[in-house]
């Protein structure tokens, strides 16, 4: 299928949509019908709508259909409204983005228009650093050779600038004629393929040229990319609205599921299961006792045989499931999202994660994945920006034989080096000169006359800046001259060509013209492996390798100057040849890359630059803490290896040689590299725990790797606890943290550019740093925080308090559910298996939403040790990171507990009021205050620390529980009518309440007690610790308590899903 | 020294007798605190007993003859069914002495008995024609049947009058149900209609022309029981009763609890501060007293066999924080 574009054609302007952005997911017709299918897609939800519409049939419904349909329509609303909320949100951003001014140019008039009215065909009219509104085809820009510069970032996260070239068909438009220009597209019908746009063009009369031309994706800007360093670009709208490339690939990002929901799934599902055994077995049973006893009770006047329906036999078992549907919570899925939320909130409201510098907050974009946080096992960090400040300095440099800079100071002031610019010195001038001007720096006056610089590339950045402060000062630029400012003398150079960094060439060049001599000048800077071989013969060039070599040791980024005169002649004949190259159709990278190829040789070599990049405050602490807390830490860089190393080295992710051993994997071919792999991974297998062992492979590697042995490389990456892999594109570093996930690793990627966004949407958290590198990373990611060091506090105390708190209260809300639904099947046994509730509608609904799910909610207060002792004792972090407390054996022990509870509260209520106290409505209220009481004691034996909103909600809930049965009993229309009057004045109520909570709880304290004294887990001990701060210290108790400690924490690397702990028992020993 | 009530008598009327009002002026003045009147309540601290007599009924009422067929015996409505029964008071009984009936077996908490009710009907007669979860005692020749359901129409009716030698010992019948019960669930303007009127009758009948509100026995029965033994109390007797005393009980042998295999028992009982007879709660606390004596004995044993190791007394003391 093609589409036709007529270039400005009112006729067909209709037959596509305009261009109206829309990344919301409903309107406001489809809302309820499409929120409400999309809700019912959850397991859960189907499960309490069929229950719900089973409760509609009066004959098998124990208690009435409120007290499912109440729970179930809030959730309901709650969920809706906060989709609602969200989309409400997309829908003004989308709003914004509509409603921008763009520039239209029809029949020659200027005109703005908002975005959203551009039609296709619609020739708009673009200006410096505007960001695209739609999918064009170029056909016009301001610079004669009919290039413009796009930043695509946004598109496909690459932050270097792409040129984009006007199709020859268009070539030689004039202004006036752009503005007239009519013609035809032929295109295919809209896709998401952003690296393919097969097309091509007529152009109607008046224009000569009456051939289709062909055009590929160079020939486009694409909707989100933004237009810069060219004055002005124009081009034809071919997809509009959300038909652009960039609109077809906008997938609705998948709603990221944590580890610890997925384990409540699947409890969820084991419980259903067993709730499914118990309704076929009382089912069962039931059906028996009415055919054997029930026909004999006379009272019950069953149907005579043969009047009864034939789905008779399924009434009772139906009545069960009803009985036993509250055992799964209703209500778990909205006090989590509640408790989630506040985890989020309080990651944005923590103050010790505030970034003064940037006046930058921490802030939590996803409010669902906290507890994923406690649970990483990968960090996959960016370098640049990351772990570095991304603040590049100059630091030192060599010069012919030498070298100058030390180590203090920020700024390079070697009195050598200026006594060497004083006097003139050529090599010194030659050297400033390149560093001035061979780059893509705009320098921008400002009112007082002062120069500031913006760059594409830090490096360059910081090599103007440190020329200007040598006196060689960059003034003005634009396309085709520069100026410099030299000991107070203004010198102009003609800017001929520039020959483009790629990341193949690993360099750049520019050709000047001397403005007064007239010499054309070839200047050259790129690393060191692409500059030096290319030098001119018989230049010593090993110099400065040492140099090179010597400061990569350092943990500085170097750089390579050079330089070579070009005849007129020569460089005529190589202007020609590159202006073929540009303008080529095929191949076109590849050809001007050999053109520059062919011009960048014979270089005489100026020196060597070496830039800092420093490290970002408290990183080598943070990554040793992340480390300790037996996190794997991984580097990620597009930097080259040294200087990976080098900063690995500073930042504590590897250490020098006796510790540790780095495990080069490279080669010069393929079998090099995977002979190299397998012996890394033979050495990984054959080392002890203690030495550290790290590898370093770079981006050549790695696809090389992918391609043949990929199963290898994962078993080495789950074995390493440390990489560093240099040279990596956006691509592969996404590619590595879908390698990790797909091992069933939980990974945590944090980045700052725009080369981090795929990584950080790949892993299962995202961390974005707002840095320097603008905010994409930040935009993409789930938590974004000021620094690196920031991830620490995130990590180890929001994600292990968020885990802690979410395995709590889940376990806990089958708990109590259990617990009621216990009662209820027990007392089937009492009542002739007939299905009949033990307690009434209002008590079931009101302490499935009310009575236990404010208690539990205490629970996001709590912190079972200090902040100040996690940070010490990092270590402690297994604990969630394996899952202890939340797990299938925990769980067992929380399911024995109601379990058990149910039996205390049910015996002692129907032994207590047994005979003439037997009344229904009195029995049901005593059992239900017996769960309430035990409740609230649960809860407050399960909470470590004790602070004022969690005293007055479990305690504050026990007195609304009395309150609100008593207002309930004043009412006479209820069933409850009088009976908590009655049982409040009864002393035998009392006393069998206490008697329940001593029964229910004795056994629980008992055993904690003595689990505690004799087989303390980690977070006891650490307790302990915590307690006893301030007092005595000897080192011989020292020593027994780390040995311990580390005896419980250590070695037990996660062995998957095989070392549970029961609960209450959860110490490392018994699963060892 | 008798004390008077002279406060009010005093002054006024003696006011011409100085010496009179020498001696009255010098009277103490009475007040309960300066006299040791005040009221107090005296407990006694001896365990307070509950006395309870049991008797099994359901078979001994049963002619010899017919105690192989007792379904046919019950259903009979032709055979007389007074029992008469002598019972000896075990212990001295105190007044107020209550008469329950108990029966065994008997499902008041199944799920078709428990709905079979409609609670509108039983306290407003304009509902007399709400019939609604009554099925199948709804209705009868089309019209409705008040008070409505399996509940009503199950209605126990043995009866009991007791006799001490010759002297007839009162039942106090009301006052047996609760007084919200009967001022907000049944009706004092509801009288019964077309009950037991049916093909099949259920249990006891009702007098038309009292109120639901003043048929207690109904009210009382109607307040289901949660499990399947229970007790209903039935009346009071306001006498004390002495130890060793004979007491004649008649009873009228009614109700089928023969179908089902269900026991009846008339219960005789004084009631303390928990209530009636009921040994748990008190045996629940002594056993859990005694269990937490056991296991404080248990962990002192095992400190003492195996005691706390030397790493477990390190941790009492802290840790310099670590370097860092």
């Amino acid at each position: 299928m093609k589409r036709f574009v007529y270039i400005n054609d009112d006729s067909c302007r209709y037959s596509y949509c305009d261009n109206r952005i829309s990344n919301t997911k409903y309107t406001l017709w489809n809302f309820l019908p499409k929120n409400l299918w999309e809700q019912f897609r959850r397991f859960m939800n189907q499960y309490f709508l069929l229950i719900a519409c089973l409760q509609l049939w009066s004959r098998i419904t124990p208690v009435s259909p409120a007290t499912t349909w109440g729970p179930l329509i809030i959730i309901f609303i709650v969920s809706a409204s906060k989709e609602a909320w969200d989309d409400y949100n997309r829908y003004l951003s989308d709003k914004k983005a509509n409603e921008r001014k763009i520039w239209l140019v029809k029949n020659g008039i200027h005109r703005q228009i908002k975005a959203q009215e551009i039609h296709v065909g619609d020739v708009v009219w673009l200006h410096e650093n505007d960001e695209i509104p739609c999918d064009l085809v170029l056909i016009g820009t301001s610079d004669p050779q009919g290039i413009c510069y796009v930043e695509t970032a946004a598109l496909d996260g690459e932050t270097d600038l792409k040129t984009r070239i006007i199709p020859p068909i268009s070539a030689n438009l004039s202004v006036e004629q752009l503005g007239k220009v009519k013609g035809v597209v032929e295109c295919p019908n809209p896709d998401n393929d952003i690296r393919r746009f097969d097309a091509n063009m007529r152009l109607f009369l008046p224009i000569i040229d009456n051939e289709k031309c062909p055009l590929t994706i160079n020939n486009t800007l694409l909707q989100s990319c933004y237009l810069r360093y060219t004055e002005w670009a124009c081009g034809v709208a071919v997809y509009t609205g959300n038909e652009t490339k960039s609109g077809m690939s906008r997938g609705a990002a998948e709603p990221k599921l944590t580890a610890a929901d997925a384990i409540i799934d699947k409890l969820t599902i084991a419980i259903f299961m067993f709730q499914i055994v118990v309704v076929l077995v009382l089912g069962y049973f039931g059906n028996a006792w009415k055919y054997t006893e029930g026909l004999k009770q006379w009272y019950l006047m069953y149907p005579v045989e043969g009047e009864a329906p034939w789905y008779d036999f399924s009434i009772i078992p139906l009545r069960f499931e009803l009985l036993c549907s509250i055992m799964i919570p209703i209500s778990i899925k909205v006090t989590l999202d509640l408790a989630k939320g506040v985890y989020a909130k309080f990651i944005d409201w923590d103050e010790q994660m505030f970034d003064w510098e940037t006046n930058t907050p921490a802030h939590s974009a996803n409010t669902a994945i906290s507890e994923d946080l406690g649970q990483v096992e990968y960090i996959l960090s960016d370098k640049t920006g990351t772990l570095t400040e991304n603040k590049m300095i100059l630091k030192r440099c060599c010069i012919s034989d030498t070298s100058y800079g030390n180590d203090n100071g920020d700024q390079l002031n070697d009195v050598r080096l200026v006594n060497a610019i004083s006097s003139n010195d050529p090599d010194v001038i030659k050297f400033l000169l390149v560093m001035a001007l061979c780059n893509t720096v705009v320098p921008i006056k400002s009112n007082d006359d002062t120069v500031s610089y913006k760059a594409q590339s830090q490096d360059e950045e910081a090599l103007v800046n440190a020329a200007a402060n040598l006196n060689m000062m960059l003034i003005s630029k634009d396309s085709s001259t520069a100026e410099i400012c030299f000991n107070g003398s203004k010198f102009r150079y003609e800017l001929l060509d520039i020959l483009e960094f790629t990341s193949d060439r690993k360099r750049m060049s520019v050709v000047v013209k001397e403005g007064q001599t007239g010499k054309i000048l070839l200047l050259s800077k790129g690393a060191d492996e692409a500059l030096l071989p290319r030098a001119c013969p018989g230049q010593q060039i090993q110099r400065y390798l040492e140099a090179a070599e010597m400061y990569s040791q350092l943990g500085l980024r170097t750089l390579c100057l050079g330089w070579r005169d070009l005849k007129e002649s020569e460089y005529k004949e190589w202007s020609k040849n590159f202006q073929e190259a540009s303008c080529s159709l095929d191949n076109r990278e590849f050809k001007i890359a050999e053109v520059c190829h062919s011009l960048e040789r014979d270089l005489h070599i100026l020196g060597v630059t070496a830039i800092e990049d420093r490290l970002q405050d408290g990183v080598p602490e943070t990554i040793k803490l992340l480390r300790n807390a037996g996190i794997n830490v991984w580097m990620l860089t597009g930097d080259k290896q040294n200087t990976a190393i080098q900063i690995g080295l500073l930042c504590n992710l590897i250490t020098s040689e006796p510790n540790s051993q780095l495990l080069s994997i490279s080669g010069k071919t393929e079998e090099d590299i995977l002979r190299s792999l397998e012996r890394a991974l033979l050495i990984m297998k054959n080392t002890s725990e203690t030495k550290d062992l790290a590898f370093v492979l770079d981006g050549w590697a790695l696809e090389i790797i992918l391609k043949h042995s990929k199963e290898s490389f994962t078993r080495l990456a789950m074995l390493s606890k440390t990489g560093i892999c240099c040279r990596m594109t956006p691509l592969q570093k996404a590619q590595l943290v879908a390698i990790l996930k797909s091992a069933g690793y939980l990974t945590l990627a944090i980045g700052d550019g725009g080369n981090d966004v795929r990584m950080i949407q790949e892993a299962n958290i995202g961390v974005g740093i707002s840095g320097r590198e603008g905010l994409q990373a930040a935009r993409a990611a789930d938590y974004s925080i000021g620094k690196f060091k920031f991830l620490k506090r995130l990590i180890l105390i929001h994600g292990r308090y968020s885990y802690n708190r979410t395995a709590f209260i889940s376990q806990y809300s089958f708990y109590k559910s259990l617990l009621i639904c216990f009662i209820q099947i027990m007392f089937a046994f009492l009542s002739g298996l007939s299905g009949t509730s033990l307690f009434n509608s209002i008590s079931l609904m009101a302490y499935n939403v009310f009575y236990t799910s404010l208690p539990v909610m205490t629970i996001i207060f709590d912190k079972d040790i200090s902040e100040t002792t996690v940070m010490q004792y990092p270590q402690i972090l297994l604990h969630s990171q394996a899952g202890r407390l939340l797990n299938p054996a925990t769980f067992c022990g929380w399911f024995g507990r109601s379990l058990y509870h149910a039996l205390v509260v049910f015996f002692i209520t129907i032994s207590a009021y047994s005979d003439e106290k037997s009344e229904m409505q009195e029995l049901s209220m005593v059992a239900l205050s017996g769960c309430i009481w035990l409740q609230a004691f649960v809860v407050t034996m399960d909470t470590n620390s004790f602070t004022y909103p969690q005293i007055l909600l479990i305690w504050g809930n026990f007195v609304a529980f009395y309150m609100i049965n008593l207002i309930l009993s004043a009412i006479p229309s209820l069933q409850l009518y009088t009976i908590m009057f009655r049982l409040c004045s009864q002393p035998s109520y009392w006393i069998s309440m206490a008697l329940t909570v001593a029964v229910g709880m004795g056994p629980v304290v008992a055993f904690r007690y003595f689990k505690n004294l004799y087989q303390p887990s980690a977070i006891n001990i650490l307790k302990q610790i915590e307690q006893s701060n301030g007092s005595i210290q000897t080192s011989g108790n020292l020593e027994s308590a780390r040995a311990k400690l580390t005896n419980l924490l250590t070695g037990s690397r996660k062995i998957r899903d095989s070392n549970y702990h029961p609960l209450l028992s959860d110490s490392a020993e018994s699963a060892r | 020294m008798v004390p008077s009530n002279g406060d009010t008598a005093g002054p006024s009327s003696s006011q011409d007798d100085p010496a009179a009002t020498m001696k009255k002026r010098n009277r103490p003045q009475y007040h309960p605190f300066t006299q040791q009147q005040l009221p107090a309540c005296k407990p006694i601290l001896a365990p307070q007993t509950v006395v309870e007599v049991v008797y099994q009924y359901e078979t001994s009422c049963i002619p010899g003859y017919m105690l192989d067929n007792e379904v046919a015996y019950i259903q009979n409505p032709s055979i007389d069914k007074t029992c008469t029964r002598i019972l000896k008071v075990p212990k001295d009984m105190k007044h107020p002495i209550y008469i329950y009936y108990q029966l065994d077996k008997f499902y008041q908490n199944h799920r078709r008995y428990v709905k079979s009710r409609n609670d509108k009907q039983l306290i407003n007669p304009k509902e007399a024609n709400n019939t609604q979860y009554c099925k199948p005692e709804a209705t009868e020749h089309g019209s409705p049947v008040v008070p409505c359901g399996l509940v009503a129409w199950s209605l126990f009716n043995d009866t009991y009058s007791f006799a001490r030698g010759n002297k007839e010992l009162r039942v106090h019948k009301r006052g047996i149900s609760w007084r919200s019960e009967r001022e907000h669930i049944f009706g004092k303007q509801v009288f019964p209609r077309n009950f037991q009127k049916g093909a099949l009758i259920g249990g006891g009948t009702l007098d038309p022309g009292i109120p639901l509100s003043e048929q207690e026995d109904l009210i009382v029965w109607m307040r289901t029981a949660a499990l399947p033994t229970f007790r209903k109390l039935y009346g009071r007797i306001q006498v004390d009763l002495r130890a060793g005393e004979l007491i004649t009980v008649t009873m009228q042998n009614n109700y089928n609890t023969y179908s089902f295999g269900g026991k009846k028992a008339l219960v005789l009982s004084t009631a303390g501060v928990l209530g009636g007879k009921n040994s748990f709660l008190g045996r629940g606390y002594v056993i859990v007293g005694l269990a937490c004596l056991l296991l404080a004995l248990l962990l002192t044993m095992l400190c003492l066999v195996f005691p706390l190791k030397e790493e477990h007394l390190a941790l009492q003391y802290p840790l310099p924080r670590p370097a860092r």
